[in-house]
């Protein structure tokens, strides 16, 4: 066992530290308040080639391991979980089903723009009837000669307002059950295709989420990713890779919530001293820095049997359900050491705690992380 | 087209220093970094040839487990590195940099510009760069905040006190920048991974063909303190007028 | 011959290398030399005030620049067998100190902010900041002459003797041409808020509730002819004042005469930045805030109570 990074996978995150501290610092309280999507970061991610880390250079990426991959959104994340969450459905939710189950003519036709970051990827699969039961679904895709047909209403998608490639879910044949849901790339501005009403969230607030409408929306019969019926099978494993990617956002705002805790305690004088002298402190600041250790293990280890080829699926769920669960945990007390202030805008542990909630709800609640892991131990 | 050459220094990144009880600086649990000031001088050795073509080399003298430093340096623009190490070049002292640095780069390397950093983030001496121009027999223009290629000619802007001096010195020059020559860019994750696959030429002690004894050594190093006096008074009226007496009497206030 | 000697780029680093060099001189029983260039009127004065020897450096053209001096001050140094040389620290005097020890072969002690002679009164024990002032390295010199730089302002500047002092007053050759040319020399623009070489700077830190409060103390500042500064959280987290204006770690490093920290506790990230002030006071309701320890004069009161008093109390003395 070697637990060391590589050097160039920790020079990949000092850049991805001073980029985030130079360019997303100094606006991420900003982008918060004002739900506001920061594409002038977005593009200075493109220009280093942050959007397509873990793709081949032929395809317009930079041919990384999902392992720095990880620590790129960790970093990212740890100055602001919105833009990190941006590029984590990008690159695992979008590029990932392109990658792994595209043809080639797709490949070539979607990823460079995509893993350039001249594009930008959404996943559309939940529906208001359908969040963790995927197949409560109700949208469809009817093949009409060359095209298929699309019709129905996808919710809560990220990126859905800035996107410029969806990868969505369609039932080709209801009456087959898990087998009958494919997938679909749709491109930006294809007719019947629209972005409906936004939500306004109670964190990552700057991360684009939105309403898809498909009305008669038709696209090319080419657009089919894999084969009929094969979406169960994509949308699963894009969501094993997108939670590698929530993990590590979930490690770098439990580390941001670290970092303040520290500043803070070491300066707040009570009672004529630095609180960080008081055990109640101390305890809560050690608790936190040995879950950020554990957690951080827990996603890079699932990262790196990705890029050893070995399965992953139960390894991703358990980083993803203890991060978030962490993430949460640990940035409510980091807010009680900031007393009232915690409490308050212009405190970074605020919108670090509105920050975390999520981590536990989306690309599958923790409740339905435990049910994969459970199936998994239990079988 | 000039052949740049850009000397850089990995070293201890001082925001990781802490002073233990016993007043020892604490060394043990510290990171490492390219110098802040070296990175001016790489970027400005990018640019340069941005501009007006040529070449771009790094040079390092340092412990063989530097190579994440020489990877970090090519990261940011230069085509290929010459990574001076051995074990014992631990703690060297700016004369023996310099010379380190001026015999490889006598008997091994062409150039016509040398850049270093005005000093270095941990010790800042701000010696090595013009001792190193002593050594080659070259030009030397220090504490620059603008530079360009006239011909054969650097015409450069040197910081003095009371303003600027704008200087014009034949190549080959050896330059020292200042911070505010430029702003460096953050390599992006293609400088990175391109990184590890420039050359990076290793040359070992033996290679030295020149003695460089320590002139300068170090007795200790510290954590700082401060004396002050460290007098309080209270909020009453008559407090602060003594207080603004006692600064009267210090002569600050006059 | 062997002595002390000393190079200044104006006449008050002048005075305040004498002031030093002569106890080094006193010391190490040898004879204190100073070079001179930029005003040879002062070489009477260098005199009265401890030089042994004034050597005059002929005044150079427009076009050269003060290296020219290189050869001709290794020569003496060499001819001389200089035990000590001093330099101001100014940047060209860096440079050029840095250049002359490599034609020496010596070693050079930069911005050495103390120096002392050991119990045989003859090596120097010399200190400086290092590690972005955290740290004190302490060094010698193993070589000869032991040269050290010294920021200007480090030293009280030497006054004139009371009885008159005798001296020799001595021409230098002038300088060989240097392939190095000055084409132009810009005088320094003043620019309205450079803290950095603010004689008075007023500090604002978390203390100050609400960004409008701001007004009081500039207010305040203005009568004191102070620089308004403040730490990292004001500007990073606030953002109530530019990030140029941020002292300490990664921020900017201020020796003003007069200090004056309102609201702010002391960490020492901060405090890096104000090591060099002549005079600290801070304003604290905490009084066991740490900007207390390091700080010459503190008041303990609230911040909004003591301000207008201070502003009265400090007006009337200006």
């Amino acid at each position: 066992m070697d637990f060391r990074l590589t050097e160039e996978q920790e020079l990949i995150r000092s850049n991805m530290r001073e980029f985030a501290e130079t360019y997303v610092d100094p606006i991420a309280a900003e982008i918060d308040e004002s739900a506001r999507y920061p594409a002038e970061v977005i593009e200075k991610l493109a220009e280093g080639g942050w959007m397509g880390m873990p793709f081949p250079v032929e395809y317009g990426g930079q041919g990384t391991d999902y392992l720095t991959y990880a620590i790129a959104i960790e970093e990212l994340s740890r100055s602001c979980a919105a833009t990190g969450f941006t590029m984590s459905v990008h690159t695992s939710l979008s590029l990932m089903p392109i990658f792994l189950f595209g043809n080639e003519e797709q490949k070539k036709k979607y990823l460079p723009p995509l893993a350039q970051g001249k594009h930008i990827g959404a996943f559309a699969l939940t529906e208001p009837g359908a969040g963790t039961d995927v197949g409560a679904a109700t949208t469809t895709a009817v093949l009409e000669g060359d095209e298929y047909v699309l019709n129905g209403t996808k919710t809560f998608c990220s990126n859905g307002p800035v996107a410029d490639t969806y990868v969505t879910f369609a039932w080709t044949d209801k009456s087959a059950g898990r087998k009958g849901l494919s997938a679909f790339i749709v491109s930006k501005g294809t007719p019947g295709l629209k972005v409906g009403s936004h939500f306004m969230k109670m964190g990552i607030r700057a991360s684009q989420t939105s309403e898809i409408i498909f009305k008669d929306c038709r696209i090319p019969k080419a657009n089919l990713l894999g084969k009929e019926g094969d979406g169960m099978k994509i949308a699963m494993n894009c969501f094993d890779h997108g939670r590698i990617g929530i993990a590590g956002q979930s490690v770098g705002i439990t580390q941001a919530a670290l970092d303040e805790s520290i500043n803070y305690s070491k300066q707040r004088i009570q009672f004529g001293k630095p609180i960080s002298k008081n055990q109640a402190i101390q305890w809560w600041i050690a608790d936190m820095a040995t879950d950020i250790n554990a957690a951080r293990f827990l996603t890079y280890h699932a990262a790196w049997l990705k890029d050893q080829g070995q399965p992953f699926t139960k390894e991703a769920s358990m980083a993803k359900v203890f991060c978030a669960e962490m993430a949460m945990k640990h940035t409510v007390k980091a807010v009680q050491i900031h007393g009232g202030y915690g409490y308050c805008k212009g405190f970074k542990v605020e919108r670090l705690m509105r920050d975390a909630k999520i981590t536990e709800i989306y690309e599958g609640t923790s409740e339905a992380q435990r049910m994969v892991i459970a199936g998994t131990v239990l079988r | 087209m000039p052949e740049i050459l850009c000397c850089f220094k990995w070293l201890i990144d001082e925001s990781y220093i802490r002073a233990s009880s016993s007043g020892e600086l604490d060394l043990e649990t510290v990171d490492y970094k390219l110098s802040n000031y070296d990175r001016n001088a790489i970027e400005e050795s990018v640019r340069l040839q941005e501009e007006y073509g040529g070449t771009v080399s790094a040079i390092t003298v340092g412990l063989p487990d530097s190579t994440k430093g020489v990877k970090d340096a090519l990261s940011r623009g230069p085509e290929k590195a010459y990574f001076i190490n051995d074990d014992s070049f631990e703690n060297l002292e700016p004369s023996q940099t310099a010379a380190i640095l001026a015999d490889i780069i006598s008997s091994q390397i062409n150039y016509d510009l040398i850049i270093c950093g005005e000093g270095s983030s941990d010790l800042y001496a701000q010696q090595v760069g013009p001792r190193l121009a002593e050594k080659l027999g070259i030009p030397c223009i220090s504490y620059i905040q603008k530079v360009q290629i006239e011909g054969d000619r650097i015409v450069a802007e040197k910081k003095v006190e009371d303003g600027i001096e704008v200087i014009s010195a034949p190549m080959p020059v050896l330059l020292t920048v200042l911070p505010d020559i430029n702003t460096p860019r953050i390599p992006g994750l293609k400088d990175t991974l391109g990184a590890s696959k420039k050359p990076v030429i290793n040359i070992s002690k033996d290679d030295l063909t020149v003695s460089y004894e320590a002139k300068i050594h170090t007795n200790a190093i510290i954590a700082a303190s401060m004396e002050r006096n460290c007098q309080k008074f209270g909020s009453e009226t008559e407090d602060i007028a003594n207080l603004a007496r006692a600064l009267a009497k210090e002569g600050v206030i006059k | 011959m062997a002595g002390v000697w000393i190079f200044a780029e104006n006449h008050t680093q002048g005075l305040e290398l004498l002031n030093t060099g002569r106890i080094l001189a006193d010391k190490t029983g040898s004879r204190l030399l100073s070079f001179l260039w930029h005003d040879h009127q002062v070489a009477e004065d260098y005199l009265a005030c401890g030089a042994d020897e004034v050597l005059l450096l002929p005044p150079l053209e427009e076009s050269q620049p003060l290296e020219a001096y290189i050869p001709v001050i290794v020569d003496e140094l060499r001819e001389g067998d200089a035990d000590i040389f001093l330099l101001a620290a100014t940047l060209r005097g860096k440079d050029l100190a840095a250049r002359i020890a490599s034609r020496l072969d010596t070693g050079l002690c930069s911005d050495c902010i103390s120096l002392k002679l050991d119990e045989d009164n003859t090596r120097l024990e010399m200190e400086r900041l290092v590690f972005g002032g955290a740290g004190i390295q302490k060094v010698f010199c193993s070589s000869r002459p032991q040269m050290a730089t010294i920021p200007p302002g480090t030293f009280e500047a030497a006054v004139p003797a009371n009885s008159r002092r005798e001296g020799k007053i001595r021409e230098l050759p002038s300088s060989p041409a240097t392939a190095v040319k000055i084409l132009e020399k810009k005088a320094k623009e003043r620019k309205s808020a450079n803290i950095k070489e603010a004689r008075r700077v007023v500090c604002v830190g978390r203390g100050i509730e609400k960004e409008e409060d701001l007004a009081m103390v500039r207010e305040f500042a203005q009568v004191l002819g102070a620089e308004i500064a403040c730490t990292r959280p004001v500007s990073e987290e606030m953002r109530w004042l530019p990030e140029d204006l941020c002292i300490g770690l990664s921020g900017i490093e201020i020796k003003p005469d007069l200090y004056i920290g309102l609201g702010i506790s002391g960490q020492v990230q901060h405090v890096i930045g104000i090591r060099d002030s002549k005079i600290i006071c801070a304003v604290n309701s905490d009084e066991n805030a740490p900007i207390f320890d390091v700080a010459d004069y503190g008041i303990v009161g609230d911040l909004y109570d003591v301000l207008p008093r201070l502003h009265e109390e400090l007006g009337k003395l200006l």
